[in-house]
C-alpha cells in the first residue's frame, strides 16, 4: 500500500471523526431543552417556573406519609404550584448534607430543603446562602421563645419550623417496670435513673436499651444527663463554647453515662436504635432513651398500647425543660422558584400544614394554637408538657446546638468514649473542641 | 497490528529534525515538494493526522480525571471551609503539617495500612488455597467456583448489614455457633470491642473478596501445562513440594495483578464501614476514606478533606505505580 492510497482514507477518517465530534456536541446542545420540555421540569435557570423542588430525607414509613400529607395540603392551598419531590434518603440527613452543600456551592440550590434550625445553619448563614423568611411567617405570636430563637440564629428568622420532636423522654415497658418495683415519675435526677437501671438489672432485665454503633445514641443521652444534673443554663453555656469552666460538670455527667453503660443490652454495639428499642417491646429491656420518634415503633407494634404496655416519663432532672429536635424548610438564595418557595415556606407556618404533618410524623406542631384533636393521646400529652415547659433548648446530636464542624467533633469524641469509657480523656476532648 | 505500529514508529523516526529540512521526498510525492512549507509537512505528519483519534479522549481524561486530581491538590493547599468560595491566593502546606498531630488522622492512617496489608495477604492465601483445591478436578467444580465468587457480586451495603447481624454478640450466627460447640470463651463482642473491631471488618472483607483471588489464581493454574505437573511427579516430588517449587512460582503474575486489585478494594472499603458505623466509626475502625468524607461533608472542612484525599491518592498510586512499571519493563504495556 502506498502513501497515496492511505492518505485519502485517513482524511476520510479524520472527517468522520470531526463530524462525529460536532454531531455529539450538537446533540448535547439540542437535547437539553427538548428533554426538559417533555418532562416538564422547566429548570433551565430562567428562575420562572411553577415546579417547586423540595429536597428532604423523609422517604419511608410514617415520615413519608407525613411529607405526602404536607405536600397534598400545599397543593390544595396553592393549585398553581406543583411539587417536584427530590428525596435524598439516609437516616437523619446523612446524605442530604453532601447534596445540598455541593448545590449551594454551585449556586444551584433547590427551591427549598429540609434542615435543622439553629447552629445547623451556620455554614449557610456565613455564606449568605439563605434569605430571611420573617415576612412569610404567619402569626409569630403563636410560637414560644425557644422556637423563635432557634429559627433566628443571627436575629432574622431564616427557617420555617414544621415539627418539634422531644429528646428528654425516657420510655419504658410498663409490665417490666412494675415487676421491678420502681416508679419512673418519682425519679427526679439522673442518679435516680441509674438506680432504676440497677434495679432492672437485678431483676434480670436490660436496664437501658441503647445502640452504640453510631455515636449519637450516647451523645444524646449525655446531653440529657448534663441538663438533668446541671440545668439548661450550664448546657447553653457549653453550647456557647465556654466548656473550660464547666470541666467538673462535664466530668460528673460523663461519669454517670459511663456507669449506665453497664446496663446496656449486650448487643448495643451491633444494632441500630430501632432494634435496641425492640427490646422494650419484647419485654427484655425496661427503659429506652430516645427522641419521641421512638414512640412510632410502639404504636406500630401489635398489642402494645400507650398507657397500658408502654409509658414515658420526662428524663429525670429535666422536668421543666423541653429539649427540641426541630425540622424546617428554608429559602435558599439564588432561588430557582422564588414565588413557589415563598408560598411553601409560608404554608409551613400555618396551623393547617402543621396539623396535617405532625400526627403522621409523631411530633408536635411548633404553633401552640394548633388543634391537637386529631393527634394520638401521647402527642397530646407532649403538647401539654411543651406549653407548660419553662425552658426550651436544642440538642447537639440532632444538629441545632452546635455548628456542623463542632457537632461532628463532639460526635467523634463520643465515638471514642464508647470505645474506652475514659471520662477524663473525653472531658479534655470536649473542652478542646472549642 | 504489530506491523502497523512498526511502520508508525519508522515514520515518526523519519520526522526527526536531524533528517534535515530539505528532505522532502518522503511524504506524498508532488504535493509535498511543491508546498515545501513547514505547514504542509506538519499537516501530513502522523502526529497531526492521528490527533482526532487520541486527542478527544485524552482531553476528556485530562480534564475530568487528572484535572480533578490537580484541583483537589490545589484545594488541599488552601484553607477552604464552609460554604463560601475558596480563595487560592494564600497557598500553604498547613493541612498536611497538622496531620501528624491529629490523633484521628493517625488512627485512620494506621488502620488503612493494616487493612490494606492484612486483608490483601489473607485474601491471596485463601484464594490460592481454594484455587488449588478446585483445580484438582473435583466434582461440582463449577458450583463451588460460583459459590466462592458470589459474595463479590454483592454490594458492600448488603454485606455490611448482614455481617453486623452475624457479629451481633447475643443473637448473631457467629456467637451462637461458637456457644453451640462449647467455645463460649471465644464468643466475643466482635464489633463492640476495640480489639476485635478491625479484625472483624477484615474477616468480612476477606470473605467477600477471596473468591476473586481464587478466580485469578485458577486462570493462572489453568495456564500451566500439564507436563509441568507430570515432570515434577516423575522426578519424585510430593504434592506439597510440587506446588511449592514448581507451580506457585509460576503464579507470580497472577499474584501481582490480584494483589493490586485487592489493595485498591481495601482503600475503597468506605461503603462497608460507613453502612456499619456511619461516618464516626471510632479510632479502632476509622479509615482514611471514611475520614475524608467526614471531614469534607459533615464538617465542611473542604481543604482538610482534600488533603486526606491526596494522601489516599498517593497510597493508591504507590500500590499501582510499581505494578505498571513492572508491566512496562516486561513489555506488556
Amino acid at each position: 500500500m502506498t502513501d497515496d492510497n492511505r492518505l485519502p482514507r485517513r482524511r476520510y477518517l479524520q472527517l468522520t471523526a470531526g463530524a462525529g465530534a460536532v454531531a455529539l456536541a450538537g446533540c448535547a446542545e439540542d437535547q437539553d431543552p427538548d428533554d426538559l420540555d417533555t418532562d416538564d421540569t422547566d429548570d433551565d435557570g430562567t428562575g420562572e417556573t411553577d415546579d417547586l423542588e423540595i429536597v428532604h430525607w423523609w422517604t419511608a414509613g410514617s415520615e413519608e406519609e407525613a411529607f405526602t400529607a404536607l405536600v397534598d395540603g400545599f397543593e390544595e392551598e396553592h393549585p398553581d404550584y406543583s411539587v417536584d419531590d427530590n428525596p435524598a434518603p439516609g437516616g437523619a440527613g446523612a446524605a442530604i448534607d453532601a447534596e445540598i452543600q455541593t448545590r449551594v456551592l454551585d449556586e444551584d440550590p433547590p427551591g427549598t430543603f429540609q434542615i435543622w434550625p439553629g447552629e445547623a445553619l451556620r455554614d449557610y448563614l456565613d455564606a449568605d446562602a439563605l434569605e430571611p423568611v420573617g415576612d412569610l411567617w404567619e402569626d409569630e405570636d403563636a410560637y414560644v421563645d425557644g422556637v423563635l430563637d432557634a429559627a433566628a440564629p443571627d436575629g432574622d428568622l431564616v427557617i420555617a419550623p414544621i415539627n418539634i420532636h422531644r429528646l428528654n423522654n425516657i420510655f419504658y415497658n410498663v409490665d417490666v417496670v412494675e415487676e421491678i418495683g420502681v416508679d419512673p415519675d418519682e425519679a427526679d435526677s439522673p442518679e435516680a435513673l441509674l438506680e432504676m437501671f440497677e434495679a432492672a438489672d437485678d431483676a434480670g432485665y436490660v436496664g437501658l436499651a441503647q445502640q452504640t454503633q453510631e455515636p449519637w445514641g450516647i451523645l444524646q443521652f449525655w446531653e440529657m444527663v448534663f441538663i438533668g444534673q446541671h440545668g439548661v443554663d450550664a448546657y447553653e453555656q457549653f453550647l456557647e463554647g465556654d466548656a473550660e469552666s464547666l470541666e467538673s460538670e462535664i466530668e460528673s455527667s460523663l461519669d454517670l453515662v459511663e456507669q449506665t453503660s453497664e446496663y446496656y443490652n449486650e448487643d448495643a454495639s451491633s444494632v441500630a436504635w430501632d432494634e435496641a428499642n425492640n427490646d422494650v417491646i419484647t419485654g427484655d429491656a425496661a427503659f429506652h432513651h430516645n427522641g419521641d420518634w421512638a414512640a412510632g415503633e410502639y404504636e406500630g407494634a401489635d398489642d402494645f398500647e400507650y398507657g397500658e404496655d408502654w409509658e414515658y416519663a420526662v428524663f429525670p432532672g429535666t422536668e421543666d425543660v423541653y429539649t427540641m429536635v426541630i425540622d424546617g424548610f428554608v429559602y435558599p438564595a439564588n432561588n430557582p422558584t422564588p414565588e413557589a418557595t415563598e408560598a411553601f415556606v409560608s404554608y409551613c407556618t400555618t396551623t393547617d400544614a402543621q396539623e396535617r404533618f405532625n400526627p403522621h410524623k409523631g411530633s408536635i406542631p411548633p404553633r401552640t394554637d394548633a388543634s391537637m384533636d386529631e393527634f394520638p393521646e401521647f402527642l397530646q400529652n407532649q403538647m401539654d408538657d411543651f406549653e407548660a415547659s419553662g425552658q426550651q433548648t436544642v440538642s447537639i446530636s440532632h444538629g441545632s446546638g452546635l455548628n456542623p464542624a463542632q457537632a461532628d467533633e463532639v460526635e467523634e469524641a463520643f465515638a471514642v468514649f464508647s470505645d474506652n469509657w475514659d471520662v477524663e480523656e473525653t472531658t479534655q476532648e470536649l473542652i478542646n473542641i472549642f | 497490528m504489530g506491523f502497523d505500529i512498526d511502520r508508525l514508529r519508522s515514520r515518526v523516526g523519519r520526522r526527526d529534525p536531524d533528517s534535515g529540512a530539505d528532505d522532502v521526498r518522503t511524504d506524498g510525492g508532488t504535493e509535498a515538494t511543491t508546498g515545501g512549507s513547514r505547514f504542509a509537512r506538519l499537516k501530513h505528519s502522523d502526529l497531526v493526522q492521528s490527533l482526532p483519534f487520541w486527542l478527544p479522549p485524552a482531553l476528556l481524561m485530562g480534564l475530568f480525571v487528572y484535572g480533578a486530581i490537580g484541583w483537589n491538590l490545589l484545594i488541599s493547599l488552601t484553607d477552604w471551609s464552609g460554604l463560601q468560595q475558596p480563595e487560592y491566593t494564600d497557598l500553604s502546606l498547613e493541612m498536611y503539617t497538622q496531620m501528624p498531630a491529629d490523633a484521628s488522622f493517625v488512627a485512620a492512617f494506621r488502620n488503612t495500612v493494616v487493612l490494606l496489608v492484612v486483608f490483601t495477604v489473607i485474601s491471596l492465601l485463601i484464594g490460592l488455597g481454594l484455587a488449588i483445591l478446585i483445580d484438582r478436578n473435583i466434582r461440582f467444580e463449577n458450583t463451588f467456583r460460583t459459590i466462592y465468587l458470589l459474595p463479590m457480586a454483592l454490594s458492600f451495603v448488603v454485606t455490611a448489614i448482614f455481617w453486623s447481624w452475624m457479629y451481633n454478640p447475643s443473637t448473631g450466627t457467629i456467637n451462637v455457633i461458637l456457644r453451640g460447640v462449647g467455645l463460649d470463651f471465644l464468643a466475643m463482642n466482635w464489633l463492640g470491642d476495640t480489639r476485635t473491631r478491625l479484625a472483624a471488618i477484615i474477616f468480612a472483607l476477606t470473605w467477600q473478596f477471596s473468591g476473586y483471588a481464587m478466580v485469578v489464581y485458577l486462570a493462572g493454574l489453568r495456564a500451566i501445562p500439564d507436563s509441568h505437573y507430570e515432570a515434577a511427579k516423575v522426578d519424585g516430588a510430593g504434592s506439597l513440594r510440587m506446588y511449592w517449587r514448581v507451580i506457585i512460582p509460576q503464579l507470580s503474575a497472577a499474584t501481582t495483578s490480584a494483589a493490586v486489585v485487592l489493595m485498591v478494594f481495601a482503600l475503597k472499603a468506605f461503603d462497608f464501614i460507613y453502612v456499619m458505623f456511619g461516618d464516626n466509626p471510632g479510632r479502632s475502625a476509622d479509615i482514611l476514606a471514611v475520614m475524608m468524607f467526614r471531614v469534607a461533608f459533615s464538617r465542611s472542612q473542604w481543604a482538610y478533606g482534600a488533603a486526606v484525599a491526596t494522601i489516599l491518592f498517593l497510597m493508591a498510586l504507590s500500590v499501582v505505580a510499581p505494578y505498571l512499571y513492572m508491566q512496562y519493563k516486561r513489555g506488556d504495556l
